[in-house]
């Protein structure tokens, strides 16, 4: 019996010395969902590609109005179709030391459109004929047709030209020239990456339970935790004193889709009644971060090419008579369905939604299903209603993708089949407008039209906000959520001078 | 002996085929699509229909059963559609964790079964034994779901005693052990009183008391010894429910193990992975059953003598 | 029997509650915003929950739920396991080996996981759950049904009918399924408890009972999302489901005792 017990209690040693050892000065970040790849040609979850903006660098990034700026190279348009980017001479070195050439961009790019190699992002890339090496630090990209947004597609991190030949496996081992680089992943949830620049450890824990994640902040097992709390939890937070939160705004679009073949919603009265009974601001100020906007199109306001319209007011007596007027009332109610993710602000939110609509005599039945399940019904068009959000959207092709008449699924995600002739005509104008200025104004009416028409009701732009521990210093919120001011953090305990860290 | 051992074995083959096309069958009646999954929101349909092609979506059913077959004989259990590894690798990266968190429920399970039944069954019939079957009824009754979270409330919220959640040094082993191991301490203290009341009813157990023995020495040193191996190999067939248990156990402490492997793949329709653990999981079960039954028989010698 | 009073009223209560559901004058979905997370107050008894919705009543729609899927799954398991088991046993022969490893492979899955799978694959909803958890619980009826049968089979009685000429469905509805009642019962009961345990498990991963629905899961759920600023919204489903268990498990120990002796089966 004695030697049963001794020899478990070994067996359970043994095991749990296997247990990864953390360093404590490392400092932690929580995220909701673990990176799923850090390979920059295949990622395209929003945490892996976060992650990969900490590990490579990009020949392209976004300004604050998301306006294309040099970010890895300069480039110069030497004519419509031809483009040249010179490389930064002050740019950093591979991780392993080796330079960064023009070589190396040509063998990423090149591996990112060759069809054998599946990525999901060869697609935005198709306009490509050719990319010729010029010298060491310049590279032309020759196009099949000329196309004004062309420098804002070459967001994809550089890899060594030596490592995609060698077949080096870039989506567990990353290889790049970014700030950070690898230290180990021993396990999925557990990325530690090491800063360059001073060798300071940074590790990323996946916890997926919200309220775990404020557990662990509360406990410093975390020192870092960023979006993804109900602000219940946020405001519990900002009560506690060893814990800073700080907010911003963010540009993430969130919406309610419709279906436009289904009969009852081809009736523009229908849509606008919904768009008026739904109160956005009473949910904002509930269930949302405190610098959360509403929305009047897809493109924030401080976007180059975004709006700042006054968007449907909340009027539940204009819905009522629009209902009436379309022929619905207390004797036929409208009768529609919800679909949702099972995401529990999501589904929070919808059923809000759910009962402002039956405020107004709609009937709305509420389905939340997993993601596949629901992405799959909404490309299908299994639809009335649902509610969605686009993630970091910089780039206005967004808007042939989603309401082209050319884009119904699979070509595209005009999910709702939405066709109108003017909103082609505006998208196909602002496609070939050659001067920024001219460009921005078509997609401003395009958005002015598209609130008219209402394939989907604007929701509002989702605030974000960064809880951290009082010692940690620098972090800056950027608009997308990313990560990138964790280049400057620093772990700076309270009580302890100044001097005897660098700045 | 030998007559039982073999037919046992292809009785549990045949099972295992079994439970392999089960899965396999089950799982591509499904809604929705894993490489929608994969690729999110903003993918180009080209590049769909490519990854579709690439991870033989498109070929028949029968020969994907057939090429899963023949992997499997190869240990290999296929990529996974979420994340493009091999499954394999995944498995074996989480198996300890489950291990781990399977032994130490397993141990907090025989820590407290074995002195609360053995109780119950010394004192039959008093207010002890009231108490100790009414406990074990109350850990039956009590959802590991709900046991996590409240004793993550109590205990790392409110004491600070314990970390809250995921693998970090025995310490965070212990909430989730406790959690898991309530429901097999309350079957298993059942098990420990009724065989141990079995087997101080028998004659040696007289004897024993005759020679003069203590109490405590009949009980520990004749009786419970006696009831040790009965249970043992009760408690193989107990394992489907340590294994089921940690399933939700592992979700809710967010223990990187190979149950709540399962349900992440579940709820992402990562279809390789979730035939994969599941086969693995209940391959697990089949195999210690058999295990159980050979020790069993082994032990009882009526079915030894009836087969030699 | 006084033992028995508290289990009895909290079955009872149950039962009211699940079936009275429809008529009481319950607002489960209302939301009021400005009463989220509130604690119990004159106005709601339990508390409000993330929406401001009342958890008493929603707690009451959870018990209906609870109570329905049990018995469903319970009466149809409990049917076609029993059916199936009998048959088994009785024919013997090719068909009670392929029926006994039909049963194995059934088993060679720890229950939950096998609901789990098949709910996920099958999707959210009352009725697929009802339908997963039936799948995995016939075969414990199964399983006891032909353990009895195989016992009973030579039986002096039902020797004799066979002798008689009594057709094969007499035998099996008149002289064999009465005798097998007792040890049925008594696995139906623990049945009850463990499906209501099951259909939460289910709904607390996210597979069962969809939200905005009420399922005594989805609560522990949700509740277990605001631990830390509202514990009562987790406490209250929780305490409820484990009474509710408890009592159904008592209820069966207490049948298992007292039908025991007149059950047992002599070899």
């Amino acid at each position: 019996m004695q030697r049963i017990g001794t020899g478990l209690l070994l067996v359970a040693c043994a095991l749990l010395s296997a247990c990864a050892e953390a360093p404590s000065d490392a400092i932690r970040m929580g995220v909701a969902s673990a990176p799923i790849t850090l390979d920059p040609r295949y990622a395209t979850d929003a945490t892996s590609a976060r992650l990969n903006r900490l590990l490579y660098a990009q020949l392209v990034d976004f300004d604050a109005s998301a306006r294309p700026v040099a970010a890895l190279a300069q480039w110069q348009q030497l004519a419509p179709t031809r483009y040249r980017f010179r490389l930064d001479p002050a740019r950093a070195s591979f991780h392993d030391g080796s330079a960064l050439t023009a070589a190396d961009v040509k063998a990423t790019y090149d591996s990112v459109r060759d069809p054998t190699n599946d990525s999901p992002h060869r697609s935005s890339l198709e306009m490509i004929e050719r990319i010729v090496v010029i010298d060491e630090h310049t590279v032309d990209f020759e196009l099949s047709r000329p196309d004004p947004l062309f420098p804002g597609y070459l967001v994809i991190g550089v890899l060594p030209r030596k490592g995609i030949e060698a077949g080096h496996p870039f989506d567990r081992r990353p290889w790049g020239s970014g700030a950070f680089e690898l230290a180990a992943w021993p396990v999925e949830g557990l990325l530690r990456l090491e800063r360059r620049a001073d060798g300071q450890l940074f590790e990323f824990l996946h916890v997926s339970d919200s309220t775990v994640r404020v557990l662990k902040l509360l406990r410093g097992e975390l020192d870092l935790v960023q979006n993804d709390l109900p602000p219940e939890l946020v405001r519990y937070l900002e009560r506690q004193p060893h814990i800073d939160v700080r907010h911003r705004e963010g540009g993430n679009f969130s919406y309610v889709g419709f279906n436009l073949e289904d009969p009852i919603l081809a009736d523009l009265r229908v849509r606008r009644a919904i768009a008026h009974a739904i109160d956005r601001r009473v949910i904002a100020w509930h269930l949302l971060g405190g610098e959360t906007r509403l929305a009047a199109g897809l493109l924030p306001p401080e976007h180059w090419a975004g709006v700042d319209f006054d968007a449907y007011r909340y009027d539940p007596a204009r819905a009522r008579s629009l209902l009436a007027e379309a022929g619905y009332g207390a004797g036929s109610p409208l009768r529609l369905n919800y679909r949702t993710t099972s995401d529990p602000l999501r589904l929070r939110i919808a059923t809000v939604i759910q009962r402002q609509l039956h405020d107004v005599g709609i009937q709305v039945e509420l389905s939340s299903f997993d993601w596949a399940t629901f992405y799959a019904d909404i490309k299908a068009g299994r639809f009335q209603l649902y509610s969605l959000s686009w993630v970091g959207i910089k780039s206005p092709d967004i808007f042939r993708y989603v309401f082209h008449s050319t884009s119904v699924p699979p070509a595209g995600a005009n999910r709702g089949r939405f066709q109108d002739a003017l909103v082609d005509g505006l998208i196909e104008a602002a496609e070939t407008a050659q001067e920024p200025a001219r460009r921005a104004r078509l997609y401003q009416e395009l958005q002015k039209r598209l609130l008219e028409t209402l394939p989907f009701v604007p929701l509002w732009y989702e605030g974000q906000f960064v809880a951290a521990r009082t010692d940690i210093h620098g972090y800056e919120l950027s608009a997308d959520g990313d990560y990138d001011s964790l280049a400057q953090v620093q772990r700076r305990p309270a009580g302890v001078r100044e001097a005897r860290f660098a700045p | 002996m030998i007559q039982f051992l073999v037919s046992r074995l292809l009785s549990a083959l045949v099972v295992v085929f079994g439970v392999v096309c089960l899965v396999f069958l089950l799982l591509h009646l499904v809604p929705g699509d894993p490489v929608d999954m994969m690729l999110g929101e903003s993918a180009r349909p080209a590049d769909r229909a490519a990854l579709r092609e690439a991870l033989g979506l498109d070929r028949p059913l029968l020969v994907q059963l057939g090429e899963y077959l023949g992997g499997l004989a190869q240990l290999d259990l296929g990529t996974s559609f979420h994340s493009r590894r091999p499954i394999t690798d995944m498995l074996l990266e989480r198996l300890p964790a489950t291990i781990e968190l399977a032994v130490a429920g397993l141990l907090v399970a025989v820590l407290i079964a074995f002195p609360l039944g053995a109780l119950a069954a010394v004192r039959k019939d008093t207010p002890w034994d009231q108490g100790a079957m009414t406990f074990s009824l109350i850990g039956v009754s009590v959802p590991n779901f709900w046991l996590g979270p409240v004793l993550i409330l109590v205990f790392s919220l409110w004491l600070g005693w314990f970390p809250v959640s995921g693998r970090d040094g025995i310490v965070s082993l212990i909430l989730p052990a406790i959690t898991l191991g309530t429901a097999l301490a309350a079957v298993l203290s059942r098990m420990v009183r009724s065989t141990l009341l079995e087997v101080l009813s028998e004659d040696y157990i007289r004897t024993a008391r005759a020679k003069g023995l203590s109490e405590r020495q009949v009980v520990i040193h004749h009786g419970l010894r006696n009831a040790l191996l009965p249970v043992i190999t009760l408690l193989g067939l107990q394992l489907g429910t340590l294994l089921g248990g940690a399933v939700i156990t592992e979700t809710v402490f967010s223990w990187p193990g190979v149950g709540k492997l399962t349900v992440d793949a579940i709820l992402r329709r990562d279809y390789p992975v979730v035939q994969a653990s599941v086969l693995l999981i209940s391959v697990t079960y089949v195999v210690v059953n058999v295990l159980t039954d050979l020790v069993y028989a082994w032990v009882d010698p009526r079915i030894r003598e009836a087969r030699a | 029997m006084r033992r028995a009073a508290v289990p009895a009223v909290i079955l009872a209560l149950w039962l009211c509650m699940a079936l009275a559901a429809p008529w009481l004058p319950l607002q489960p979905e209302h939301i009021s915003l400005p009463d989220i997370l509130a604690l119990p107050s004159g106005e709601a008894w339990l508390g409000s929950d993330d929406l401001g919705r009342p958890i008493l009543d929603r707690l009451i729609m959870g018990a209906a739920t609870s109570f329905h899927v049990a018995v469903w799954v319970v009466l149809i398991s409990a049917l076609v396991g029993s059916l199936i088991g009998t048959v088994s046993a009785y024919w013997g022969g090719i068909t009670d080996l392929v029926i006994v490893r039909v049963i194995d492979i059934f088993l060679a899955f720890p229950g939950i996981l096998l609901a789990i799978a098949l709910a996920g694959i099958m999707g959210p909803g009352i009725g697929n759950v009802v339908v997963a958890l039936s799948v995995v619980g016939w075969v414990g009826f199964a399983r006891l049904a032909r353990a009895q049968v195989l016992s009973l089979k030579h039986r002096d009685h039902v020797t004799a009918a066979v002798a008689l000429g009594c057709p094969s469905t007499r035998i099996v509805l008149r002289h064999l399924v009465p005798l097998i009642g007792a040890p049925l019962i008594v696995e139906a009961t623990f049945g009850i408890a463990a499906v209501v345990i099951a259909e939460a498990g289910l709904s607390f991963l996210g597979l069962g009972v969809q939200p905005p629905q009420a399922s005594w899961g989805n609560m522990i759920r949700d509740g277990a999302r605001y631990m830390l600023v509202a514990p009562h919204m987790v406490l209250a489903p929780g305490a409820a489901l484990m009474l509710v268990v408890l009592a159904v498990n008592l209820l069966g120990d207490r049948l298992r005792d007292r039908l025991d002796v007149r059950s047992r089966v002599r070899p």
